[in-house]
């Protein structure tokens, strides 16, 4: 007995559910249920089918790549029980889900992080195009303009005891 | 506890009969083993078959399909039909391995994307049929 896998959605198939179809090929596909069978006749696309595994790990929404997901094999070797080994496999595999499940999250929130990233960077920008309908650009126009005078005014007169000075030394 | 829908649309019905007496041709993943050398070269240049549409001789590789005679076959590779399959080639298709590393049995990798081109038609081909239809 074995748990397979869907051939559109890559989900659990347990013993009892779905259906399979034969191709006159030999190759046997396996559906979990008749959402996935149904559409396996109109012919779709798994990969441009945003609820199963195949889209979401086509479009970088899922970790992908991964040395945790080679744990999990087809092996096709009988091994004879032996009670020692049994219980050690299962703890082992229970630790391989452990770590598998923490890099998956990890990867889904690193993903979101760089959204979030662009969303601030956006938000200044629209904070530094839109800024003149909070303040506008004209409000305190009239003290800058003062200020600028004195500015010219201290200048011009520094620039008048350069001449006088210059004309000393000449003399 | 999930009920079937009773009712369908009438049209729905009518269409879905349509579709049953449909012949199942073959799917992408069966094509792209055809487009390997050495089945295509076997599958443009089969032997004479009195049961398929021009004894076998005009066939298009990417929409496994048997035209009457070589001027149909051109005309169909200039159809969207033939585009559009083309098209479709261009990505690896879905197999089942995919399927079950999509759903974590190894890594999952991503499909590459290749160019597909019109077979080749030659015009040996062309002459040919007529020929042994002479003969026979």
């Amino acid at each position: 007995m074995r748990i397979e896998t869907c051939y559109f959605c890559s989900s659990r198939i347990y013993p009892g559910h779905g259906i399979q179809f034969v191709r006159n090929d030999c190759k046997i596909f396996k559906f979990c249920r008749s959402k996935c069978h149904a559409a396996f006749k109109k012919k779709k696309n798994p990969r441009k089918v945003k609820w199963t595994k195949a889209f979401r790990k086509t479009a970088g929404k899922e970790l992908a790549v991964d040395p945790s997901f080679e744990f999990e094999k087809r092996r096709h070797v009988p091994v004879k029980y032996d009670r020692e080994l049994w219980t050690k496999t299962v703890e082992a595999m229970k630790k391989v889900v452990d770590i598998q499940q923490r890099r998956q999250s990890h990867y889904v929130m690193q993903r979101l992080r760089k959204g979030r990233d662009v969303e601030i960077q956006a938000d200044i920008r629209t904070v530094q195009r839109d800024l003149s309908l909070i303040r506008s650009p004209a409000a305190g126009l009239k003290e800058r303009r003062a200020e600028e005078e004195s500015i010219a005014e201290k200048v011009h007169e520094s620039d008048v005891e350069m001449e006088i000075a210059h004309e000393e030394v000449t003399l | 506890m999930t009920y079937k829908r009773k009712r369908h649309h009438k049209e729905d019905n009518y269409r879905r009969r349509q579709w049953n007496k449909k012949p199942k041709t073959k799917d992408l993943d069966q094509i792209d083993d055809d487009m390997k050398e050495e089945n295509a070269q076997k599958l443009i240049h089969q032997e004479i078959d009195f049961d398929k549409p021009g004894l076998a001789q005009h066939y298009c590789l990417h929409c496994a399909r048997y035209f009457i005679d070589d001027r149909s076959l051109k005309e169909h590779f200039r159809t969207k039909a033939h585009k559009r399959r083309l098209k479709d080639l261009e990505t690896e298709p879905y197999t089942i391995e995919e399927s079950e590393r999509a759903g974590g049995l190894g890594s999952f990798s991503v499909a590459k994307k290749r160019k597909v081109e019109t077979q080749e038609c030659n015009s040996i081909l062309e002459n040919k049929p007529k020929e042994q239809k002479m003969e026979n």
